[in-house]
This record gives C-alpha cells, sequence and structure tokens, in this order.
C-alpha cells in the first residue's frame, strides 16, 4: 500500500489534472441526455424552431467538448499508468542489476518475469481510481441531484437500483472471468505443447515419431474444443444475463416514470431524459466495481514487488559494497552508505599469491597455474572460494579474503565460470563487457580465445545481435565467446574453469598456447583436466580428494603422480567407448 | 537465412471463404439468431416512442403498463435468442479454430528440417505460438463481437430508415468523418501495437535475464552496463506508448466527436418533418435513441477492427506455413545392406561457396570412424549430408547402394540416427518421452532402456514412467536430459549412429558420465563420431581428418600417428608433456 501511494505522490499534478478530467467527463455523460429531453421538450414538442435548433448546436457543441474531455483524461491517466509503470520498471532493473550473486537462489527467474510482465501494470493499474474513481463518484451525485428535481421517488428507486444491478452482475461477470482463465490456462497448455514441438522438431526429424506427435497434439486440441464448448455453455448464460438484468431493470423504471406522465407528476422530456440517465449511471457505477476490484488486484502485485525489492545481498561474511536502495518512503529499506568502512582490511596494493587453506592451494603471482581435480565439484567450489563467492578462509597476500570490500575483490578478481551468462545484445556488447567499446581490445581477446571465426562466420561480424544465452551458437563457440570476454575484461587476477572443454583439440591446442602468451606476467588459474592447457602452465597442482596432492609441472606430475597422469590422459588408459560395460550385456 | 513465406491477401480470402463454406449451416444459423435477438433488442426504444405518443395524446395507466411490460418481454426475448446465437457462434469457433491449429501442428511436423534451420526455428516458434493464439482468439471473440455490433448497427439503422427515409439519411451524418479517420487509424494502428508490444517484452526479458544472470553481472561489474541496457528498454517502451496513445488521440477525439451528429441531425430533419406533420413525435424520439443506442455497437466495432486486421495478418503467417511443400516421401522403402558411401559429396548453403568439396569415404558395417578437424571444416556438414537431412549438391551419399535420400524418411530415421548437442525434452511423462522412437516397447523395455544408459536418477522419480517432465513439473539436467535422448535411441535401435560432439555442450563432468552411458549405447553399431576430444578418436577404429572441406588423412590411430601428419602432431601435444613449448 505504502507502494501504491508512493507511486502516486511521485505525480501529484498528473493526478489532480486526472481527477478533475475524469469528474467532468462522467458528469458531462449525463448532458447528452438531458439536452435530447431538452431539444424534444422544447424544440419538437413546442413546435419552436428556433429552440430546436438551440438544443441542437448544444448537443453538437457538448459531443465535441466531450469527446475533449475524454481524449484529456485518458491521456492523463495513460501517462499517470506508463509513469508508474516506468518507475517500477526502473526501481526494479537497479535492484535486479546491484543484488548479484545471491538473487538465482532467492528468487525463481520465472517469477522475475511475472512481475516484469504483469505485477507491474497491475499496480499501474490501481492508479485509474485517482481519476474516473474520483469521477465517478461525483458523477454519481450530480445524477443523484438531478433526478431529484424531477421526482424524490423515481431517485431514490434508481440511485439505489442501479449499484444494486452492479453488484448482482459483478459477480457474474468475475464468474465469466475465472470460467474464462480455466480454459485459457489449458489453451496456454496447449500452445506450450505446439511451441513444444517446433523446439523438438530437430529431435523428431533425427529419431522419429511425427506422426504420434500430431496424434497427440489432435487430442489435446479436441480435449480443449471440448471444453471450450462446455464454457461457452455457462458463459453464453452468463453474458445473456448481464445484458438482460440492467434491461430488465431499465424497463421498470421507464414503466414507473411513464406512469408518473400520464398524471403528470414528470413531463415527456423528463421521461426520455430518465431513460437516458439510467443508461449513463451504469458508467461510474462501472467504474467503481472495477476499480474496487483492481485495488484488490493491484496491491497484491504491489507487495510481490516489494519483496523483491527488499532481498539483500549477500556480503560473503565481510564487508560489502556500496548499497543504496532507494525510496525509503515507498517502504523500501534505507541506504547504507559504504566505500571502505573502518574495520575493513587492506587488499594487496599489487600482484599477490593466493592462498586456500582448506586444499592447501596456493596460486603464485604473476605465473599461470594449471589446477586438475578429480573431483569437477571440489574444483567449482575452490574458484568460489578464491573469488569469495562463498565465506572460506583463503588469503591474499597474507590477508583474509573476507576482510577486504567486496568492491575490491570483485573488480581484481575474477572468476570465470563454465555457465557464466550471456546477455542478449550484439556481440560486441557482449565481448566489451560493460566497459567502453575498444575493437583492437576485443580483438585481441577474440583471437586469444581462438573465436576469430565466430565471429567471421555472422552475417553483420561484431554487431550481429545474438539472443539471451546465445542459443543460436554451438556449445563450443559460447565457451570461447565466454572465454573471450573474460579475457577482454583483463583482471589481475583470472580463474577459468574449464575454458575450453567443449572446444575440438586443434582449437585448444591453440588455445592454450595464446592464452599463455596473453597473460604473460599475470596471475591466470586454469581449472582443467585437458592436457593440452596443464602442458602449458607453469604449474600444476593435483586436487585430489579434497586436497592438493602434487605440485610441479605437467611432465613432473606425469612422472611422478599416477592418479594425475590417469585423470589427464584418461583417453587412452580408460576404456569408456572401446568395450561395452556390463549394464549393456545384461540388456542384450 | 530465408523467411518462412506468409500468404498473401488472395490465399487468405480463399480459406476465409472455405472455412465459412465448410460451417456453412452453423455460420447461417447464428446470423439468423443473432439478427433476432437485435430485433428483440430494437423494441424498447420503439415501444418507448410509442408510450410517448400515448400519453400524449392522453392515454392511460393500463396502456402504459401494456407498454412497459412489452418492453421487459422483449429485453427478455432478445436476451434468450442472444444466448443461443452466442453459444452456436462460440461452437463454430471452437471448431474452426481446432482445425487450424491441428492443420498448422500436422503442417509443421511435415516440415522438411533444412527448411525450418535455414529460416531458423524462432520465426516457426512465434508463429505457432503468437499467431496461431492470436487467429485463435480473432475467431472465438473479435469476429462474434464483430458480427453481432455489424448485425445491430444494420438494424438499428434500417429501424430508422423505417421510420422516415429522411431520418435514415440524417442518421448516417457523422460516418463520413469516422469511416475517414478509421481508415487512417488502420494504416498505423497494428504496426505501432506490435512495436508497443515488442519494447514491452523486451523490458520483460531485460529484467528477467539480468535476475537470471545475476552471479555474472556481479562477476563481470555489469551493474551499470545493465541499468543503461534496462533505462534504453524502459525509455523505448515510454516512446511507443506514447506513438501508439498520440493514434488514439487522434482517433477517439474524432470519432467521440462524430457521435452526437446522427442525433443531432435526425432531431433537424425531425423537427422539420414534425412541422409538416409528416411523422409524430415519437417517431422522432424512437430515431433519435435508436442513434444514441447505435454508439455502442458502433464503438465496439471499431474498437475491434484493429485487432481483426491483426488477425487477418497473423493467420496469413499461420497459412505460410502450410505454403513450405512437405518433406517428400522417399522413392524406396527399404535398402539391402547397411554399407555407408559417399562419393564425390559437394556441398553449400544456399548458393553460397562449397563448404564440402568433393568426399569420398566408406564406412563398413559395425565399423567406427572418427572423424576429427578444426572447427569449420565441415564435420557437421558431413554428419548431415549421411543422416540424410541434406542431399549434396553433387555426388551422392547411399546406404546398401541407396542413395539416403530416396530412403522413406521414417525408415531412413529409424535405420541412421543423428545425435547432437541438443536435446530436448518433451512436455509430458517420461513414457511419452521414450515411446515414439519406439512405439511398440513395453514399460520393461522402457526401464531396461533408462538402466542401459546409466539414468540412475529414475528410480527417484515418485511415479516412475508417468513422472511428468517440463515446464512446471520436473526439470532434468543437461546431463539427465542427454541421457533420456540415449534411452530413446536404445529403444529406436538404428544399425548406424551419427554422433556430433553429443557431450560438448555439458559441463566436463556431466561430459564424463554421458559419455559413460552412451558407450552402452554403441555396442554393435556402425559409430560415426565427430570428436573434439582425441581420446575418442584414439579408440575408434579409423580416423578421418577433415581440413577445409576434404579429407586429408584416413587410417586407423597407429597409421596416422606413425605417418607423421597433422594429427600426429597434434597427438603428440595432446598425449605427452609438450616440451618443446616450454621454456
Amino acid at each position: 500500500m505504502r507502494y501504491l501511494w508512493w507511486l502516486a505522490r511521485r505525480q501529484p499534478w498528473r493526478v489532480l489534472r486526472g481527477s478533475l478530467l475524469g469528474t467532468a467527463w462522467m458528469v458531462g455523460l449525463s448532458v447528452r441526455p438531458y439536452l435530447i429531453a431538452r431539444a424534444v421538450d422544447d424544440g419538437l414538442r413546442a413546435r419552436d424552431t428556433r429552440a430546436l435548433a438551440l438544443w441542437i448546436a448544444a448537443i453538437v457543441v457538448a459531443g465535441v467538448g466531450l469527446s475533449y474531455l475524454g481524449i484529456m483524461r485518458h491521456r492523463t491517466m495513460t501517462f499517470l499508468r506508463e509513469d508508474a509503470k516506468a518507475r517500477s520498471a526502473e526501481v526494479l532493473l537497479r535492484h535486479l542489476s546491484r543484488v548479484g550473486a545471491v538473487l538465482p537462489r532467492r528468487v525463481g527467474a520465472g517469477e522475475v518475469s511475472t512481475i516484469g510482465g504483469s505485477d507491474i501494470d497491475w499496480t499501474a493499474q490501481v492508479l485509474t481510481l485517482t481519476g474516473p474513481g474520483v469521477g465517478a463518484v461525483v458523477a454519481y451525485g450530480v445524477i443523484a441531484v438531478v433526478l431529484w428535481s424531477i421526482s424524490p421517488m423515481l431517485a431514490l428507486c434508481v440511485l439505489l437500483g442501479v449499484p444494486v444491478v452492479g453488484l448482482v452482475v459483478g459477480p457474474l461477470l468475475r464468474r465469466l472471468e475465472r470460467v474464462e482463465s480455466a480454459y485459457r490456462r489449458q489453451q496456454g497448455a496447449l500452445t506450450a505443447r505446439s511451441g513444444d514441438i517446433v523446439a523438438g522438431l530437430r529431435v523428431l526429424a533425427g529419431v522419429g515419431g511425427r506422426d504420434l506427435f500430431a496424434r497427440r497434439y489432435a487430442t489435446r486440441s479436441q480435449q480443449l474444443r471440448a471444453e471450450g464448448y462446455r464454457v461457452g455453455a455457462v458463459n453464453s448464460w452468463i453474458d445473456a444475463a448481464i445484458v438482460a438484468i440492467p434491461g430488465l431493470f431499465l424497463a421498470a423504471v421507464v414503466w414507473l416514470t411513464a406512469r408518473m406522465a400520464v398524471t403528470g407528476d414528470v413531463s415527456i422530456g423528463e421521461l426520455v431524459a430518465v431513460y437516458g440517465y439510467v443508461a449513463t449511471l451504469i458508467v461510474p457505477v462501472w467504474f467503481l466495481l472495477e476499480g474496487s476490484y483492481q485495488l484488490i488486484r493491484g496491491r497484491v502485485a504491489a507487495r510481490r514487488i516489494t519483496d523483491l525489492l527488499t532481498v539483500t545481498p549477500d556480503d560473503v561474511g565481510g564487508p560489502g559494497r556500496r548499497w543504496p536502495a532507494y525510496v525509503p518512503e515507498a517502504g523500501l529499506p534505507a541506504s547504507v552508505p559504504l566505500a571502505r568502512r573502518p574495520g575493513d582490511l587492506t587488499a594487496p596494493d599489487g600482484p599477490a599469491d593466493l592462498h586456500d587453506p582448506l586444499t592447501g592451494l596456493t596460486v603464485r603471482a604473476g605465473l599461470l597455474t594449471g589446477v586438475a581435480a578429480d573431483d569437477p565439484a571440489a574444483a567449482v567450489a575452490l574458484a568460489d572460494r578464491l573469488g569469495r563467492y562463498v565465506a572460506s578462509e583463503a588469503t591474499w597476500g597474507g590477508v583474509p579474503l573476507s576482510g577486504i570490500a567486496l568492491d575490491e575483490v570483485r573488480a581484481r578478481i575474477l572468476v570465470a565460470d563454465h555457465d557464466s551468462y550471456l546477455f542478449a545484445g550484439t556481440l560486441r556488447d557482449i565481448l566489451r563487457a560493460g566497459a567502453d567499446d575498444d575493437d583492437e581490445r576485443i580483438d585481441a581477446a577474440l583471437r586469444t580465445a581462438s573465436a576469430q571465426d565466430i565471429v567471421d562466420a555472422l552475417p553483420g561480424g561484431l554487431d550481429t545481435p545474438v539472443d539471451a544465452r546465445a542459443r543460436t551458437l554451438s556449445g563450443g563457440q559460447r565457451q570461447r565467446i565466454r572465454l573471450a570476454r573474460a579475457l577482454r575484461t583483463e583482471p589481475e587476477v583470472l580463474i577459468l574453469v574449464d575454458p575450453t572443454s567443449a572446444v575440438d583439440a586443434h582449437t585448444e591446442a591453440r588455445v592454450a598456447e595464446r592464452l599463455r602468451a596473453a597473460r604473460a606476467g599475470r596471475t591466470t588459474v586454469v581449472i582443467a583436466a585437458s592436457p593440452l592447457l596443464l602442458g602449458r602452465a607453469d604449474l600444476v597442482a593435483h586436487l585430489s580428494a579434497g586436497r592438493i596432492t602434487a605440485t610441479g609441472s605437467h611432465t613432473d606430475l606425469l612422472e611422478g603422480d599416477p592418479g594425475y597422469r590417469h585423470l589427464v590422459a584418461r583417453g587412452s588408459e580408460d576404456p569408456d567407448i572401446a568395450q561395452p560395460t556390463d549394464t549393456e550385456e545384461a540388456y542384450r | 537465412m530465408s523467411r518462412l513465406p506468409v500468404a498473401d491477401r488472395g490465399t487468405v480470402r480463399r480459406a476465409l471463404r472455405d472455412m465459412i463454406s465448410r460451417h456453412r449451416r452453423a455460420v447461417g444459423f447464428v446470423l439468423v439468431l443473432h439478427s433476432a435477438a437485435a430485433v428483440a433488442g430494437l423494441a424498447p426504444p420503439w415501444l418507448l416512442g410509442t408510450i410517448v405518443d400515448r400519453v400524449t395524446a392522453g392515454a392511460g395507466v393500463a396502456t402504459v403498463d401494456r407498454l412497459a411490460l412489452a418492453i421487459a418481454g422483449c429485453v427478455l426475448v432478445s436476451a434468450l435468442l442472444s444466448r443461443y446465437a452466442q453459444y452456436a457462434g462460440h461452437r463454430f469457433g471452437e471448431r474452426a479454430v481446432a482445425e487450424l491449429r491441428e492443420e498448422f501442428v500436422s503442417r509443421t511436423l511435415g516440415l522438411p528440417v533444412s527448411v525450418v534451420e535455414r529460416a531458423g526455428s524462432g520465426d516457426l516458434a512465434t508463429r505457432s505460438s503468437v499467431d496461431v493464439a492470436t487467429v485463435g482468439t480473432t475467431v472465438r471473440d473479435v469476429v462474434p463481437t464483430i458480427v453481432i455490433a455489424t448485425v445491430q448497427l444494420t438494424l438499428l439503422f434500417g429501424a430508422v430508415f423505417l421510420l422516415h427515409p429522411l431520418l435514415g439519411l440524417a442518421g448516417l451524418a457523422g460516418l463520413p468523418s469516422i469511416v475517414a479517420v478509421t481508415r487512417w487509424y488502420l494504416r498505423r494502428a497494428s504496426s505501432a501495437y506490435l512495436t508497443e508490444g515488442a519494447a514491452a517484452a523486451e523490458l520483460t526479458e531485460t529484467l528477467t535475464t539480468t535476475a537470471e544472470g545475476a552471479r555474472t553481472v556481479e562477476a563481470l561489474r555489469l551493474t551499470d552496463d545493465r541499468i543503461q541496457h534496462g533505462t534504453t528498454r524502459i525509455t523505448r517502451v515510454w516512446r511507443a506508448r506514447r506513438a501508439t496513445l498520440a493514434l488514439r488521440t487522434v482517433f477517439f477525439s474524432v470519432v467521440e466527436a462524430s457521435y452526437p451528429l446522427p442525433v443531432a441531425m435526425v432531431l433537424l430533419v425531425g423537427g422539420f418533418l414534425l412541422s409538416r406533420d409528416m411523422l409524430s413525435l415519437g417517431a422522432v424520439v424512437a430515431a433519435a435513441l435508436y442513434l444514441q443506442q447505435a454508439i455502442d455497437p458502433l464503438d465496439r466495432l471499431l474498437q475491434w477492427t484493429e485487432q481483426a486486421q491483426r488477425g487477418f495478418a497473423s493467420y496469413a503467417r499461420v497459412l505460410g506455413v502450410g505454403l513450405v511443400p512437405p518433406e517428400p516421401p522417399g522413392t524406396t522403402a527399404s535398402s539391402r545392406g547397411e554399407r555407408l558411401v559417399v562419393c564425390g559429396a559437394r556441398f553449400s548453403y544456399s548458393d553460397g561457396p562449397d563448404v564440402l568439396h568433393g568426399i569420398d569415404l566408406e564406412v563398413q558395417p559395425g565399423e567406427r570412424l572418427a572423424i576429427v578437424g578444426p572447427s569449420g571444416a565441415g564435420k557437421s556438414t558431413l554428419a548431415r549430408l549421411l543422416a540424410g537431412i541434406d542431399a549434396p549438391r553433387h555426388g551422392v551419399v547411399s546406404i546398401g547402394g541407396c542413395p539416403v535420400t530416396d530412403l522413406d524418411p521414417a525408415e531412413r530415421r529409424r535405420r541412421i540416427a543423428l545425435v547432437t548437442q541438443e536435446h530436448h525434452v518433451f512436455i509430458g511423462s517420461v513414457r511419452d518421452n521414450l515411446s515414439f522412437a519406439a512405439p511398440d516397447a513395453s514399460d520393461d523395455q522402457m526401464r531396461a532402456a533408462l538402466v542401459t544408459v546409466g539414468a540412475d536418477w529414475y528410480a527417484e522419480l515418485p511415479e516412475g514412467l508417468d513422472t511428468a517432465l517440463g515446464d512446471g513439473a520436473r526439470q532434468l539436467g543437461a546431463a539427465e536430459a542427454q541421457q533420456l535422448a540415449l534411452a530413446r535411441l536404445v529403444l529406436a535401435d538404428p544399425h548406424t549412429l551419427i554422433l556430433d560432439e553429443a557431450t560438448a555442450a555439458l559441463d566436463p563432468s556431466t561430459a564424463r558420465r554421458t559419455e559413460r552411458a552412451l558407450a552402452a549405447v554403441l555396442v554393435g553399431r556402425t559409430v560415426i563420431a565427430i570428436a573434439h576430444r582425441l581420446n575418442t578418436a584414439h579408440d575408434a577404429d579409423r580416423v578421418a581428418v577433415l581440413a577445409d572441406g576434404r579429407i586429408t588423412e584416413i587410417g586407423s590411430h597407429d597409421e596416422l600417428v606413425a605417418a607423421g601428419g597433422a594429427y600426429a602432431a597434434l597427438w603428440r601435444s595432446w598425449h605427452t608433456p609438450a616440451d618443446e613449448h616450454r621454456r
């Protein structure tokens, strides 16, 4: 609620303008019945041509005026809503961009997509209440006064009757919506099926089974059709009721008024006007019913937005980063200004050794260190500790890593993990990784990652747009782009996790050689099991059962560590592909 | 990339006519019922006019009672008629939409894979989701609304004409400006709304992907970049919404200012006729009320026209899929033997330069051939030729003496399976995901296949083969998905397997597990493996080195190493410490 209030308070003038225009427009709606009534009474019935012409001119002018009011109201309300949407989107965007690694653990991507796709809209929709909502109340009052001047008894009937009709029809409409939305869900599931078939078309082409899928789809489609019949049977009754109930009410009012016309209590023109008033009164009553429903949904939506906005970043066991959360008046946490706080430890000024006490690994400054791990999960955990994605005892130049401001750690140590995210954009956008455009450095990084052929093969070169996750590229291509991006940022310490596992041996050999040259003199860790990469490292460590069991050159380890030899040369000793396994024989 | 075709206007019109004539009786029934309902709906204003006349003439309460009761009766009859009209219309819509989407899916399934790949699967995906849905809503919701509104308008104006032809003509005042502004609006609206929708979708995607890639944002310190990126998206949405708002501003202000014109003109002409006693006061009142009543259907008609136009455009794109010639059925039902022979094969992608320059290759049944080579050498293209997905531009690829592309597609798939790094888990149960590879397989065979490929996660599934997978149900990891794909192969039991870097997209530990599972599938079959790991090549019977679209070396691993060519150099750097490179 505070969030909604905050959104409205950001634009007080629009809210004011919206409510004024909304009121004027709604009141204006009842002007035409009045004018028609006067034209009938004073002009036609009295056979007064001048009066008739006057009232007709008034009808035309009022029509133009009403259309002006209507469109200005619509424009103001649209701006009001769009402003709220843009504001919500911006607050969310800034927050999502800052929360960092903790986010995927706390919130599913689907949830963010719902919030971004519909909750923002629902929240903004509530602001409609400020315009037509206010207008509806005033318009209702004005019509009440006019009717009262015609006949108090009639006024009572109409003023109470219309809301009652609204209250009867409202739930019917909700029900209509519910039945519809159940049908739409089923329809969505069917659409997902056809999307699924499109996505899996290549699999079906590879293995077969097209007919089966066509039949399965047809069965589901027929089920949906049958469901559609059922929905249609119910909904058409509801629809008929929604039209019939107000129609019957109108008939009753006409009957009442006509009897009064017979007795001379109301004039003929007033009879016609009442008919029109009842019809126009539907509009404000409708707005109010709709508005209350929007308020309920909007509050739920706003709650979901603020829930997301209160997810705080994880400082992984030490001093964190600058964290300006905004808008405390919208019920969001206040900012915690943070650069370097007094208790922070000073990071080493220049290149320094990294040490992980848990495994006993020491990464020498300025060297290319290879780490071969028996258990890939242990290798990933090691990278997380060295890059402080988890709290640990790791040190950097003797200083505990968790005592250094996280901003500084992130700026100087880069962990390039296997599935680091590729955002949608042109290849250049991806590769420049937030830095200024510099094709020369991008080209150098591409060359090192042996990824130039990917760019050359694309129609627009570096300017070719790529989907999120770069789905259009192959696994090996994606991996090389990721590597190029990591190299391009030229971090002081670069930790690469399996940088070439999906790349063919020819290319891998090239990458290994170039990587070594490109990172000469800078601290680099390569976690991999490939002899091509490890063979180029200054120093190789073998991580086995959670500890570093041997350190030395690739050659030394090949000769002195049988476990290492087995690990990196598994192709020649591990008969994976050559012989059938036991299970296979059991199956045959 | 060549896009999928879009049907032209004539084709769409023909298809619409066909659809209507197929459901001729239903359409006629719906129209008659709606007209009857609208006639009943016209009575109240006319009755009110009658009341006005009678009361003016000094009629009593009894007359008023009778007429008021008649109004109520008309309301009820109209509601009842429109209920049945709507229901019948709804059934027609459902039937038509079901026909349409089933036709679309079966056409899609019949598309040759190469066409889909060249057009990009994104285009087809949009057609299957957005376009089919748009046509669906149009047929189900928009068309009925438009039909009802048109029927009502026709009758309302008809009624005014019946009251007096001159009144009718007066009622048409205001129409010219509405027609003109509507044409103006429709020419611009669709593309403006599509731009708006695309901008909004882009913003949502930016928010979603920023959340998905939050760790990368933190690691590469992309915060400012993401904010900047998102801010331009927000600006774009704002601008697109302003553009549509500008269109609406012109459209609705002209239209709404035009609405009172018919009423005003009818009163004016009515006053003139009344002064000559050419018609009654009640008739003028009724005509004014009819025209006031016409505003509502007119408004609905105008609001939905844009939607209808968009539905028409979507329908053209849906029909476009049917214009692609389906995959040709093979000329030969089966072939003798399993010997795979490639002879002088050349290939180029759509008039581009040749990717393969005359490949000659022979693979014996049961042989294991590894193909290695740098990226871009044409390995994947060769795999596609071997699997019969593409036909060589020159030369021939044959199995058992019969060109693979002449084989019936279903038969070909049964015999030669292509496994790529792409895997896809279909929405549905585990059984659904397996059975299409071998429709006759029993549950036991499926379970055995899962065991064979090392899918030990299967044991933990709560409902066994009936466990639902995908979207909103259990999500499989990359390795699990690939194992499922391999289990399919075990069931399909092809004699020849072509592996195109089947495990390259997986992380190394997963790849290792999957390769072990793969080994179980390969036994006793002809295997052609495109490999990026040299250990795979080492284990094969023969190795072919592909470079620049040519086979440069071929032979057993030992022969190639002994020959001392490019392969031997690579093998040495892979397998022995690279002393020569060290300082």
